[in-house]
């Protein structure tokens, strides 16, 4: 099992192949094992039946001599005694296990038969010729009473070589494995096409799901198995409800936000009414506070993680095209020279708020503190595809740039350039913030008109 | 000229309200957006100061009924929430700029004085016409690139007779601007205050700057220059 979870966790149909290989080479082999244990049995059974035939037929032609001792003719029935080097042997032993006779064939050998048995039993053994060819030798002891009635024991011995019935036996065996691996690998095979067309659902999820991810797909389609149904379904249940749930803590946020802002404008609009007076100045100070707090705060978390499944990939040419529209109404009468420089096709993957956050922070700095023109470059991050939503966004001025040593200031949270045009801080700090949220950062250089440039990255 | 403030806060609605009417501007007024769609529908405004959060008809949905309905007077967004989607949301429904809370009335004063201005047909802050060359964000008044000394009074009724250069501006309408309504209306206080203006842009009545119409009321007479 630790396999398993090592190697093939990563891949469904990897561990089921495994598993089945696993279980076959089980099965068959516990067949192969049973068959070959058959064959062999009946095999040698069949050899003993033939030994035992041999050693009957070597005891019928034995017949007592004038000397009333027992012979064996000259010629017997079966040559294969008689022919050298025919693999079939037979000696007949006396009292004192002296040969009485011994088969022409095994002329020049020295054939083991095995220890004799005890008399009136017959046992068969597995022995070996010198030069190795294995043979099965059958002993009988038996007692034979001569003519006189005298009773004598006589050892009838035979063998015969077992290398033809092992070379049958390695013959079934070749076959055997030859056609269970045949069967095996068409069961492999057509396993592993089967499974090609049952996990096809799977594979379209986990297609739908990177789609979801990357953005290019709202939810899971419908027509999974029945099996899958629920998973599709519960997937997008989950989806819409992360949606929902940040699209509601976005609200809550704005509307505690509102709800904050408006009683301090209205404080501040009864001030404003009002004689200036050293109490007032007091009270601007902490409405002032407050406001770069509510503003700060509130508006900070309504970013999201950027690897949240709910995420989207922002239309990035509409969004800056309405929020150009929208600056240029506001500093019509400054009316800077916007230019927009976007690699076509450049994706933003995370929440089109953050996106617009980013974009319309920076873009409406450069616009309050130019003289006259502001750039704004998008570009895929070097090494990430388009689609992959790592962007650098840089926008450039021609104003009076920001020196370096409040460059640094600048980034701290709430802190202020310029009075004269609140928010400037804030702005940055919040743009970095949603930076550091999508894995990026921001940095602030000299542009080639002499004004601010501010590059921010985003790596989701 | 008239403004139309949709705030449902009663207490921001109301300082906001007598600020502007202390300028000069004739006010209508709605504590929700119901009201307020009526009034931007119905009423003659010159400009209206919306609200986004309001009760009944959110704010950027009176925008849009607004601009659907053909009017074209500026809008200026009161909003709290500051994220740039809203912003974007209401410039795109129609809206022309946005102030966010809490504000100073300064600034609404500045971009209300900007919008009207802007749509009385001047692209810049600088109204040129001949050469008579108004700075309205440093309040200067040049003739022939000399500056002249004015009052705020003076000041006021130049800038109003200028942003709508070429229209008949009734006496009322300069009178709105320059006092709180409960002022005595049938005083010539504005024949001296033009009688002024006159003598100092004109000395030698060569350019004629300011046309009186009788019985309908003055208009600023010279021809704007081209670029602004």
């Amino acid at each position: 099992m630790r396999f398993f979870r090592q190697h093939a966790t990563s891949s469904l149909s990897t561990r089921l192949l495994i598993s089945v290989s696993v279980l076959l080479l089980f099965f068959f082999g516990a067949t192969i094992a049973v068959l070959d244990t058959a064959f062999r049995e009946a095999g040698e059974q069949a050899q003993e039946d033939i030994l035992d035939g041999q050693l009957m037929a070597l005891l019928a032609a034995a017949e007592p001599n004038i000397y009333g001792e027992l012979e064996m003719p000259v010629d017997l029935h079966e040559v294969r005694f008689s022919n050298l080097d025919s693999g079939l042997y037979g000696e007949l032993l006396d009292d004192s296990d002296e040969p009485v006779w011994r088969s022409r064939s095994s002329l020049g050998l020295q054939v083991p038969y095995g220890e004799s048995p005890a008399l009136g039993t017959h046992q068969f053994s597995r022995v070996e010729l010198e030069d190795g060819t294995p043979l099965m030798a059958l002993s009988l002891a038996v007692e034979w009473e001569l003519s006189d009635g005298e009773l004598r024991p006589y050892t009838f011995n035979v063998a015969e070589s077992l290398d033809s019935f092992n070379a049958q036996l390695a013959r079934f065996r070749r076959q055997l494995f030859g056609w269970f691996a045949a069967v095996a690998l068409i069961m492999l095979f057509s396993i592993s096409l089967l499974m090609r067309g049952v996990l096809r659902p799977l594979r379209k999820i986990e297609e739908e799901i990177s789609d979801i991810e990357s953005g290019k797909r709202q939810e899971l389609s419908d027509g999974y198995p029945t099996e899958l149904t629920g998973v599709a379904r519960n997937m997008n249940v989950l989806v819409g409800s992360e949606r929902a749930r940040s699209e509601r803590y976005r609200n809550t946020l704005d509307n505690l936000a509102h709800s904050l802002k408006t009683p301090l404008a209205a404080i501040r609009a009864v001030l404003g009414e009002q004689q200036p007076s050293d109490g007032s100045n007091r009270i601007e100070a902490q409405i002032d506070r407050m406001n770069d707090i509510v503003r700060y705060q509130l508006r900070k978390p309504a970013t999201y993680a950027s690897e949240s499944i709910a995420v989207v990939a922002v239309d990035i040419d509409s969004d800056l095209h309405r929020l150009v529209d929208g600056l240029r109404k506001v500093y019509k009468e400054k009316n800077p020279d916007i230019t927009l420089d976007v690699v076509p096709g450049t994706k933003f993957r995370g929440d089109s708020g953050d996106f617009l956050e980013l974009a319309g922070n920076l873009l409406d700095n450069a616009c309050k503190w130019c003289a006259s023109r502001v750039r704004l470059v998008i570009r895929p991050l070097a090494g990430n595809g388009a689609g992959s939503g790592a962007m650098q966004m840089q926008v450039c001025d021609d104003g009076p740039g920001i020196p370096e040593d409040v460059a640094e200031q600048l980034l701290q949270r709430g802190m202020r350039l310029d009075e004269t045009a609140p928010g400037h801080g804030i702005g940055l700090a919040v743009v970095r913030d949603i930076a550091a949220n999508y894995g990026g950062d921001i940095s602030i250089d000299t542009s080639e008109w002499g004004g601010a440039s501010i590059t921010v990255t985003v790596n989701p | 000229m008239r403004l139309l403030v949709i705030e449902d806060d009663e207490t921001l609605r109301e300082s906001l309200c007598n600020q502007l009417k202390n300028e000069g501007f004739g006010i209508e007024q709605a504590a929700d957006g119901k009201e307020g769609l009526y009034f931007a529908l119905e009423y003659p405004v010159d400009l209206a100061i919306i609200d986004l959060g309001l009760p009944e008809i959110p704010g950027l949905d009176i925008i849009r009924e607004v601009r659907e309905k053909g009017k074209t007077y500026p809008i200026l967004i009161l909003t709290a929430r500051d994220r740039w989607q809203d912003k974007v949301d209401g410039l795109s429904a129609g809206a022309d700029d946005y102030v966010v809370k809490p504000f100073h009335y300064e600034e609404v004063s500045a971009r209300v004085n900007a919008l009207l201005r802007r749509s009385g047909g001047w692209a810049s802050s600088t109204l040129a016409a001949g050469p008579v060359v108004l700075d309205t964000s440093r309040q200067e008044l040049k003739v022939n690139d000399e500056a002249i000394e004015l009052t705020s009074y003076e000041y006021r009724i130049i800038e109003h007779l200028m942003i709508r250069a070429g229209e008949v501006i009734s006496k009322s309408e300069l009178t709105d601007r320059l006092y709180d309504q409960d002022f005595e209306r049938d005083s010539n206080v504005i024949e001296v205050f033009i009688g002024r203006l006159r003598k100092k842009m004109d000395p030698d009545n060569q350019y004629q700057p300011i046309e009186t119409l009788r019985g309908r009321g003055y208009r600023f007479a010279l021809e704007r220059n081209q670029e602004s």
